[in-house]
């Protein structure tokens, strides 16, 4: 009789809680919703994910044919933003080319992102000799400016679109060890995963149960975020001739080579420096919209 | 305040001398057989010993870092392999220039930047922030290079009003400053429009308010020089943002400073070039963002009490 009244309270007590609390998803569903711009940039790089798996069926062109005959053509109806020096079609090029800068910016920034969170979880969760040695390494790297550090590495390996991607791998690393770190000071101390380690529950089990989802919403906000400054920067690193190498219809290296005809033939450099900007800018609006979607301080 | 001082200007120490053992391994880190690789496919058993013993790679590594270390106290930075002149007059040529061009970028960003967070977070959510937002989040995605390239075609190519490269006088100051400081001038405008938003929260700013201050003053007296502390920090790590950017926007310009240098250097397979230039912009790096933390710790007198 007794038990059953209780098993009744509690009951009543979950019911409330699901009335009142939506889940952490859905409230983010529904914050994200409200977010115009992000919807737009995640609809464009939707787009671009799909180009890059099926563009070389939907080009008007081929991205390699070269065309003496029409070559260094302006904008047309037959070529939407125009032929290079060699008279092959920019619209395709640049079409081809997304599958490259969306996987060099992926890759990259997934590699980094998932190094530095085992070194964040690593440092934040034992500390000591470890946590000062990974810190001392986050601060060396830290010291050297993003990009000089990039093309010192690229110095080293020699210059290449895999290379390119090991350089960004590298200095984004840090960035999400300190991120994740930080978090896992915060969470270590809390009353769950005291509660868990009291029950017995393992140090793996800990980290990857309790303290990694915490850490996730920092973590999602902040990759986003670095795709769009890691395709920046792989593209620049082509635009100086460190990255992608000729014939490739690498955003950067078509820009490169656009400059020297920079007078009469603008669009060599427009169109190419035109699909990097909304990439990027894609990546960032999408950041900006998780970002004010998780963060529990900006309730209206 | 001045243990603070003491104590945040001696951790940087390790820091450097750590910096400096990397800068100084770069070119052991070289796959292979780091001589053969400097040398070039083309060169001559004889010419790749030459570059072995002019790096001094024949010793051992502490002896190797020894010399290294010795020679950077002396201001000896070794031999550029692509002029044969000494690296510290290769860069002495080029240093002021980017100075010149990472401090006027700085300094018309950081203006630029503050105005547009400051009027897009007093008039939060209203035309002014959405135009302001719109313009920061642009600049940030831009491509410096791109920017750089519609300047010259537009400015120098077609209207003639600026000159397309070099370093001649102010005027050929004005592109390469617009094109390095978009999206530093970006990222300030971003960080202050938050700052500002954050001290608008803030119980004193109610008060003055409340006893009948014109909201200009509010905004400009007791918002605008609070938010100002947190903006500072940023501005220290946009230097080092400057600095990275200063290699694209330089070749960009072919503008004759560290940036372009560092390029050329790594085209040339310059080892020693590369690896002196990387040092010098890392020192400066670590060196402003002391500076600014002295700043900061100045500024705000929180981190006095402490």
């Amino acid at each position: 009789m007794n038990n059953e009244n209780l098993l009744n309270e509690k009951h009543e007590k979950d019911l409330n809680y699901k009335r009142d609390m939506r889940s952490p998803f859905s409230e983010f569903v529904g914050k994200f919703k409200k977010q115009k711009t992000a919807i737009a940039a995640s609809v464009f790089i939707l787009t671009l994910i799909i180009l890059s798996l099926i563009g070389n069926k939907v080009v008007p062109y081929d991205y390699s044919e070269y065309d003496y005959a029409n070559v260094l053509q302006g904008p047309s109806g037959d070529h939407f933003f125009g032929t290079d020096e060699f008279g092959r079609d920019i619209f395709s090029r640049i079409i081809i080319g997304t599958k490259i800068s969306l996987f060099v910016g992926l890759l990259s920034v997934t590699i980094g992102a998932v190094a530095g969170t085992a070194l964040g979880l690593i440092s934040g969760y034992y500390g000591g000799f470890l946590d000062s040695i990974i810190m001392r390494i986050s601060d060396v790297l830290f010291a050297f400016p993003g990009v000089i550090l990039a093309i010192g590495i690229i110095a080293i390996l020699g210059p290449g679109i895999g290379n390119v991607i090991i350089a960004v791998a590298i200095f984004s690393t840090p960035s999400f060890a300190r991120i994740v770190r930080s978090t896992t000071l915060e969470l270590k101390e809390s009353v769950f995963v005291k509660a868990a380690k009291n029950l017995g529950a393992s140090d793996a089990r800990i980290l990857f149960k309790h303290i990694l989802p915490g850490a996730m919403s920092n973590i999602i906000v902040y990759y986003t975020m670095t795709i769009g400054s890691s395709i920046l920067t792989a593209s620049s690193l082509s635009f100086l001739g460190m990255g992608a190498q000729a014939p490739s219809p690498e955003w950067g290296l078509m820009l490169s080579t656009g400059r020297a005809y920079i007078g009469l033939n603008w669009h060599m450099t427009f169109f190419p420096g035109l699909a990097i900007f909304l990439t990027v800018l894609s990546f960032n609006l999408l950041g900006d919209g998780l970002r004010d979607a998780l963060d529990p301080k900006l309730t209206e | 305040m001045f243990r603070y001082f003491l104590k945040r200007t001696l951790a940087v120490i390790p820091t450097i001398l750590i910096v400096s053992v990397f800068v100084f391994m770069f070119v052991r880190f070289i796959p292979g057989d780091p001589a053969r690789r400097v040398a070039g496919p083309d060169a001559t058993l004889e010419d790749v010993e030459n570059i072995r013993e002019t790096l001094g790679l024949n010793k051992s590594i502490p002896e190797q870092y020894k010399d290294y270390m010795l020679g950077l106290m002396k201001g000896d930075m070794g031999t550029s392999l692509k002029t044969q002149r000494p690296v510290t007059y290769e860069i002495g040529q080029r240093y002021m220039n980017t100075v010149r061009l990472t401090v006027v970028s700085l300094l018309w960003s950081v203006i630029a930047g503050v105005l547009i967070g400051v009027f897009s977070g007093k008039n939060r959510s209203k035309w002014q922030d959405y135009t302001g937002m719109t313009l920061a989040v642009s600049g940030i995605s831009v491509p410096s290079f791109w920017l750089g390239l519609m300047l010259i075609s537009v400015f120098a190519v077609n209207l003639k009003w600026f000159p397309t490269v070099g370093s001649e006088g102010l005027k050929s100051l004005v592109l390469p400053s617009i094109t390095l400081g978009a999206s530093v001038a970006a990222i300030i405008a971003r960080f202050t429009r938050s700052s500002i938003i954050e001290i608008l929260k803030e119980d004193y700013i109610r008060t003055a308010r409340a006893k009948g201050l014109r909201e200009n003053k509010v905004v400009w007296k007791h918002v605008f020089r609070n938010s100002m502390i947190a903006v500072v920090t940023v501005v220290g790590l946009q230097f080092g943002f400057l600095l990275g950017g200063s290699v694209v926007t330089e070749s960009v310009f072919a503008f004759p400073g560290l940036g372009s240098l560092l390029i050329d250097s790594v085209n040339f397979r310059d080892y020693p070039m590369i690896q002196s230039l990387i040092l010098i912009f890392s020192l400066h790096f670590v060196v402003i963002n002391l500076v600014i933390d002295l700043l900061y710790a100045g500024l705000n007198p929180e981190i006095q009490m402490q």
